[in-house]
């Protein structure tokens, strides 16, 4: 965590934009707006009054009439001048509301206006900016304690409980070997006990920490990733994976994994889907992970469980968005991630 | 498993055991967990046809102590401390006397092209650690060669890795061609085709279990330290 003040947002946005609080505005205030505004429909209320309207054939009758239409002009000049500020606060207060959080990249278009409005406004998506850069930092450390951690239970999963499972399938062995009579099947349903407990042993390990990932790249993982779950929910697994991709760092390959590993597990539990679809795409600027189902779709009304909340944390990570909806056409509902790829 | 296992006699040289003598097979036992280490020599010496003539916890001390024995077949554990099981199978295959190996591990599935390329004989999951590993040694005690048959998209894979000399060796180790065969077809000496091996295999292995300290553990501490938070105990 040390270094965390070099790269502080605060400081980084107020070095990138020096100006913006600095006093340096470039445009006229609104309090001297209106003051101005306010001082020149009265000079020239005057001017006509006293110069162009001589004195000498002023009534009683013109004065009302000047004092009335100067007034109006008067309010008329106020309105104008308050409701171009007002308005593009009205529609900041509406954008602010819309936030979501979850969906990050959005910014209010009328930032940079020469007005108090254009600089809330600016200061305002300024302000989501910092907020996202800190939210898509603290999902980084969160995710990467949770992979140390699952690195840890996956290494002593190994190291214990399968050696140890081993010695006692070894031992078991041994002994039916000796052993003749009745006992033989008792043994042998035994070691088949212990050698299912092996399978699931290594299985865990393989879900909690993919060794294929490391060893064999984002495809073959993903290939095996969707093999093991068909043998697993007798659900079929289409595969389109691109294979020619670009290098992808170990973060945004563990990424994609993850999502389509998450995306799988929730056709598996809520979808009814006897086939899914896994999409791999290079595109020329991103790199695009689909989960399609053709099950009984998406509730209505559906908050985000901590499924997709987990996937959209793995994408805002690596700079990537996930979206899960329903598909362009036909039943089912649609994971879809979106990583942008620097080249 | 037994189904998918893909045969091939004429595979390695080696001396096969005579199958007319009464001499034991001599084994050499490489594990570094002591539990599945003892439990390994316990069922071997319970067989009477075969011997655990040496126990290692390390490659490095397998291939040592084997230098200086006869031994038929080694037993060894992919994942060992520091170096790993198909670093000891490369150099026990280079002794003067070979013994032939039989490699078994928990993560099976994609160790097979490996295993081949290091010139193993066998491949077993550890849950068929029991009757079939005594089965295993005696198949490849007589020349057999049990290593599960690598699917060809996972070939296609690896190939990608290779350069063009190291395809054509990796296509004829994969097809089961005989040693003595490819150094005739490639015109190279048995010393450069064992040099090629070892080049293929730490281009298979994307954390190859070489020497700590070199490359290989390099980049297992890059695959760990990609993640902030995690310190490699």
């Amino acid at each position: 965590m040390g270094d965390q003040a070099d790269h502080h947002p605060y400081t980084r946005s107020r070095d990138a934009r020096p100006e913006a609080g600095g006093g340096r505005r470039g445009y006229v205030p609104l309090f001297g707006r209106i003051l101005l505004g306010n001082l020149a429909v009265l000079l020239v209320a005057c001017f006509v009054i006293y110069v162009v309207v001589t004195p000498a054939r002023l009534s009683k009758l013109a004065t009302d009439e000047a004092l009335v239409v100067t007034l109006c002009l008067v309010t008329l000049v106020n309105l104008v001048l308050v409701r171009r500020v007002v308005v593009p606060l009205q529609q900041l207060t509406l954008f602010a509301r819309r936030v979501d959080p979850a969906e990050p990249g959005t910014r209010f278009p009328g930032a940079g206006e020469r007005s108090e409005a254009g600089e809330l406004a600016l200061t305002f998506n300024e302000m989501l900016e910092r907020l996202e850069h800190e939210r898509a930092e603290s999902a980084r450390s969160v995710l990467a304690a949770h992979e140390g951690e699952r690195l840890r239970v996956a290494q002593e999963l190994h190291d214990e409980v399968g050696q140890t499972l081993t010695a006692v399938l070894l031992q078991l062995s041994r002994v039916h070997g000796r052993l003749d009579g009745e006992l033989g099947p008792v043994l042998g349903e035994a070691q088949d006990a212990v050698r299912e407990s092996l399978e699931d042993v290594r299985r865990i390990a393989t879900e909690l920490r993919p060794e294929t990932l490391a060893e064999l790249g984002l495809v073959s993982a993903l290939a095996t990733l969707s093999e093991n779950f068909s043998r697993r929910t007798g659900i079929l697994v289409e595969q389109d994976l691109q294979t020619d991709l670009p290098a992808l760092s170990e973060e945004t390959e563990l990424a994609v994994y993850r999502v389509a590993q998450e995306a799988l597990t929730n056709v598996a539990r809520h979808a009814e889907s006897d086939r899914t679809e896994l999409h791999l795409l290079d595109g020329a600027a991103q790199l695009t992970l689909v989960v399609r189902d053709y099950g009984r779709g998406l509730p209505g009304s559906r908050v985000d469980g901590n499924g997709i909340r987990g996937m959209r944390e793995r994408a805002g990570a690596i700079g990537g968005r996930v979206w899960v909806g329903a598909p362009p056409e036909g039943p089912g509902s649609e994971v879809r991630l979106e990583v942008p790829l620097r080249r | 498993m037994t189904s998918a296992l893909d045969s091939r006699n004429a595979g390695h040289t080696g001396p096969p055991a005579d199958p007319g003598s009464t001499r034991p097979t001599r084994i050499l036992v490489v594990d570094d967990h002591p539990a599945v280490r003892w439990g390994l020599v316990q069922l071997l010496e319970d067989q009477r046809d075969l011997e655990v003539a040496l126990v290692a916890t390390t490659a490095e001390a397998a291939v040592g102590q084997a230098e200086g024995d006869t031994i038929d077949v080694a037993v060894v554990d992919y994942q060992l401390g520091g170096r790993n099981g198909l670093w000891a199978t490369r150099k026990l295959r280079a002794l003067p006397a070979p013994p032939r190996v039989v490699i078994f591990s928990a993560f099976a599935d994609h160790l097979a092209a490996n295993c081949v390329v290091a010139g193993a004989h066998a491949l077993l999951g550890k849950s068929s650690l029991g009757e079939e590993l005594c089965s295993t040694i005696r198949a490849v005690a007589h020349g057999r060669v049990l290593i599960p048959r690598v699917p060809s998209a996972m070939v296609r894979l690896l190939r990608g890795r290779l350069d063009q000399q190291e395809q054509i060796t990796f296509g004829m180790l994969l097809a089961g061609i005989p040693e003595t065969e490819i150094q005739r077809a490639l015109g190279v000496s048995a010393e450069q085709l064992m040099r090629r091996r070892a080049g293929i295999l730490s281009k298979l292995e994307a954390l190859p279990g070489e020497a700590p300290g070199d490359e290989g553990n390099e980049r297992r501490e890059r695959a760990v330290s990609s993640y902030p938070g995690v310190e490699r105990c």
